[in-house]
């Protein structure tokens, strides 16, 4: 997009204030410098203006007003994603969806409800909690994270395994399409005729549309909770124990695995009991039923043992739990402590394949002359390796991404895949050809055309650039911005 | 003599592979009969009949098991069935992962048996396990009474190999149980009725096989309690399997006993040993408050028997002519639509069976329609749909006698996202020759 003159951004800025209201346009560059990434501060993009809609009309309404001056405009939630896919790549507008936070509507009876996409994930928990429900997905920035975030990333989260990412949740959603156009897609109501438009919506890293209503299902709270802690003397026993207790008939809520420089900063910072010198822990959940618990707890633990856990801990009650969880989920500020920063990668993996994949991992951080630590949900293979790092040595940044793709390219040759739950946003989009031919990304690029046919709508972002098409031996096909020499890509 | 494009199928699949003219007789769609019916060995085969077809516009109907053949509107012409029966291997299976790639000619019993020799399932009971493929039950979204705890095809599908209609062979999702890289094409396959493409190869989620598996067929007076018996258990803390309730018409298509008075509730619970028996005991205790008359335990064959029983309920309640209809409404809306969809029936004097997986709120409502005026089953069927739509709900004709379809559509009226799908259509079919005509709105 050509750069807005002064002049055109103080009417565009007077516009929207008179559509939204006095306190809703920011467009000092101080203030845009907040929105300038996500957790993922590799990237950073400055966008023309970051606007506070409260309506889906609102939304429609600066859509609209993007198209009409062929602005890119770009959704953003609590800005807690880490791929970089609500930055405003090639400037214009972030839309921020925080004004719009509430519960609608909560139908105990039919189990769901209906929320605005600024609502933050655990905010609806505690609003069905009092009534014994809850919502399933459960991503580790769920205190901050919002709903309209997690259906643009189809966010998972430890307790997946069992329940299923959050796609497996959604039932409806009002979105304003990529035009402005208000439409439902799905509803309260399972089988909607037509293609699955949800389920296409949900993942699409906000370049569909803007949800501004969400049908959700709520779960009733587990009977009885049920924590083990498994404490190994190397880390492939761990591996082996996850896929011992699959083989043994059961799924448990979450399988997470910490490995041991984890468990060392956890302890140094936080002191949750876990044992400094054990080369891997896996923290295994169990919930459902009262009855029978106590057999599935003794089956998980038998497989522990026999895959040579040397300590089986069963939290004896919920403040025990909190606290074995604590360690799990204080992980990333406990490398806070230890480094001055750290890149989160996310890749999967066939979970037969942990304990090659690990090793190599550690190979590939290690050759770097890098650290990395461990800490991801084994139970379905969704590796997290974290590579710490210090940004002000010169070079280290660029050994860590170059680690990074390996590690990639290492989930590709086992089967696997670039992103379990973060999504490809601007990290990993040059990295797809891993994972899909020419022809599977003109498939999706044909899906997107079909709702996004001018491509402002979060432009730049999953698709690899020309330079990757070229690595890769793929036909790369130029964004409709810069076939009409409106943008470049950087 | 073989037409010049005979000859070029045969040269592709091999001739023995090709069908035309009178042999065709058992791809017949919907009373029309199809030029060419092509049994392709590979998914290269697939894909050069795809290209084939699309060079010569040849219409194209994707053919799994053929037992969903009659959904959809009536084809103008049927031109190639293009039938997937040999594209049947067992890819891959390793339990360690709970994963198994499948080509999609196999059908559900063929997978679920060299699954279950390793203890393990895919968790979706369509009707007609033993010739519905996996193809097409992706396809047509079939599914069955354990949806109500394990989903349906959009939550068990990870991964697809389709072909598109220009014979392009396109990937999406992966083998992994956890993927989020670049737009679900999975999710878009599902449901899709062969319009966007031909899947020739799956991979999906699998699930132990519990130790313990059972149905509860608990009996009530009344349809009314009956569905206070399926709310009662939705807001406790049990965990069905399954929550099915059906009529006593529906009833009689597994004890034959016609025309009974009475609804059931079907309750599959499966888990541990001591999960189940708690259940059992659990849900009798709380049915009891709700007017339970009768309940019977059944486990082994005789559950299979009875599942696989109701399943075909649909097609066996009136054998002599019926109309099908799929409601998608509120679990709690259920019994009582399903009430007045017996009204409704009983007024225009016809026979109807209706059943529910009542925790999902999907109903299947039948309608006996032998020696009925087609005029009076369409005008039934018709007034159900208006009861459901006012309820807020979405109706669609499954099946129907010709006759009927020609009187009632057979999906309800679009609502304005149907313009997206009509892009996506036109984006990846752009010559229309992938099943034409038979979807939502034309598609």
């Amino acid at each position: 997009m050509a750069a807005l003159t002064e002049a055109r951004k103080q009417s565009l800025r007077r516009e929207m204030e008179a559509l939204l209201g006095p306190g809703s346009v920011l467009s000092d560059p101080d203030e845009l410098m907040v929105y300038e990434s996500d957790g993922l501060t590799l990237f950073r993009a400055l966008a023309d203006f970051v606007v506070f809609p409260r309506t889906a009309e609102h939304v429609s309404a600066l859509v609209r007003l993007s198209q009409r001056e062929g602005m890119p405009f770009v959704a953003r939630g609590a800005g807690t994603g880490l791929s970089g896919g609500c930055l405003p790549a090639e400037g214009g507008l972030v839309i921020s969806l925080m004004r719009m936070h509430r519960v609608l509507e909560v139908d105990y009876d039919n189990q769901l409800a209906v929320v605005e996409p600024g609502c933050v994930n655990l905010h609806l928990s505690w609003a069905v909690g009092p009534r014994g429900f809850y919502y399933a997905p459960d991503p580790s920035s769920q205190q901050a994270c919002t709903l309209g975030g997690n259906i643009a990333n189809n966010s998972g989260g430890p307790h997946t395994l069992k329940y299923g990412v959050t796609t497996n949740h959604v039932l409806g959603l009002e979105v304003v399409l990529p035009d402005g156009e208000i439409v439902w897609l799905g509803g309260k109501r399972r089988d909607p005729q037509g293609y699955d438009l949800v389920g296409l919506f949900v993942g699409s890293e906000g370049t569909f549309g803007i949800a501004t209503k969400i049908v959700v299902r709520i779960l009733r709270q587990p009977q009885a909770v049920r924590t083990v802690l498994a404490v190994f003397d190397e880390i492939d026993q761990a591996s082996e124990a996850v896929s011992a207790i699959i083989a043994r008939g059961l799924i448990p809520a979450a399988m997470e695995m910490i490995d041991q420089l984890t468990i060392q900063a956890v302890e140094d910072a936080f002191g949750c009991g876990y044992p400094r010198d054990a080369a891997a822990a896996l923290l295994i959940e169990m919930d459902g039923l009262a009855a029978g618990m106590d057999e599935q707890a003794a089956r998980v633990v038998a497989a522990c043992r026999e895959t040579g856990a040397r300590e089986v801990r069963l939290a004896r009650d919920e403040a025990e739990r909190q606290l074995l969880w604590k360690g799990r989920k204080s992980a990333f500020g406990a490398y806070g402590r230890i480094s001055p920063a750290y890149l989160v990668m996310d890749g999967v993996i066939p979970r037969t394949k942990l304990p090659q994949v690990l090793r190599r991992v550690n190979e590939i951080v290690a050759a770097r002359g890098l650290r990395v630590g461990n800490v991801f949900h084994a139970g379905d293979g969704n590796l997290h390796p974290n590579i710490l790092y210090d940004p002000r040595k010169p070079g280290e940044e660029e050994r860590v991404v170059a680690a990074g793709g390996e590690i990639l390219k290492v989930c590709a040759e086992v089967g696997g895949s670039i992103s379990g739950e973060h999504g490809i946003g601007l990290e990993k989009m040059d990295y797809m050809p891993l994972v899909f031919s020419g022809a599977d990304l003109d498939c999706m690029a044909a899906v997107k055309r079909a709702f996004n046919p001018t491509g402002l709508c979060n432009p730049g972002k999953i698709f690899p650039s020309r330079k990757a098409c070229a690595e890769a031996g793929l036909a790369y096909r130029p964004h409709p911005l810069e076939e009409k020499g409106l943008a470049q890509r950087f | 003599m073989p037409s010049p494009l005979s000859q070029r199928l045969a040269e592709i699949v091999g001739a023995p592979h090709v069908l035309t003219g009178a042999a065709c007789a058992p791809y017949v769609v919907e009373g029309r009969s199809p030029d060419f019916a092509v049994f392709p060995g590979s998914k290269d085969e697939v894909a050069a009949v795809l290209a084939m077809a699309a060079d010569s516009g040849v219409p194209v109907t994707p053919w799994g098991g053929g037992t969903r053949m009659g959904l959809g509107s009536p084809p103008a012409h049927p031109g190639l069935v293009l039938r997937l029966g040999r594209l049947a291997r067992l890819v891959e299976h390793e339990p360690g992962d709970l994963t198994a790639t499948v080509g999609a000619g196999m059908t559900l019993e063929t997978l679920q048996a060299a699954l279950g020799r390793r203890g393990q399932w895919l968790s979706l009971d369509p009707p007609e396990a033993a010739r519905a493929t996996m193809g097409g039950i992706l396809a047509s979204n079939a599914s069955g009474p354990r949806r109500h705890l394990y989903g349906t095809a959009r939550d068990l599908l990870i991964g697809l190999t389709m072909v598109l209609a220009d014979g392009t062979v396109v990937r999406g999702g992966g083998k992994v149980v956890k993927n989020v890289a670049g737009y679900d094409l999975p999710k878009l396959a599902v449901g899709s009725f062969g319009t966007l493409g031909v899947i020739v190869e799956a991979t999906v989620k699998l699930r132990p096989r519990p130790d313990c598996d059972r149905l509860v067929i608990a009996r009530f007076q009344t349809l009314a309690e009956a569905g206070s018996g399926a709310r009662a258990v939705m807001a406790s803390d049990l965990i069905p399997s399954a929550l099915d309730l059906a009529d006593a018409e529906a009833l009689s298509a597994r004890d034959g006993a016609a025309g009974s008075d009475g609804a059931a509730l079907l309750v599959g619970v499966d888990g541990l040993a001591e999960q189940v028996d708690w259940q059992c005991a659990e849900l009798i205790r709380l049915l009891k408050d709700c007017g339970l008359s009768d309940w019977r335990l059944l486990d082994g064959e005789e559950r299979d028997q009875a599942w696989r029983l109701l399943g075909r309920m649909a097609l066996t309640v009136f054998p002599e002519g019926s109309a099908g209809m799929s409601w998608g409404v509120l679990p709690t809306q259920v019994a009582e639509l399903m009430e007045q969809g017996r009204e409704i029936a009983r007024r225009s004097g016809l026979r109807a069976a209706l059943s529910a997986h009542a925790g999902v709120g999907i109903v299947s409502a039948v309608l006996g329609a032998a020696g009925a005026e087609a005029r009076r089953v369409a005008e039934t069927l018709a007034e159900w749909r208006a009861l459901v739509n006012a309820s807020g709900g979405h109706a669609l004709v499954e099946w129907a006698p010709l006759a009927v379809k020609e009187r009632i559509s057979v999906w309800d009226t679009p609502d304005p996202a149907h313009r997206i799908m009509k892009q996506i259509k036109a984006e990846l079919d752009p010559r229309g020759i992938l099943n034409p005509g038979r979807f939502v709105g034309g598609i």
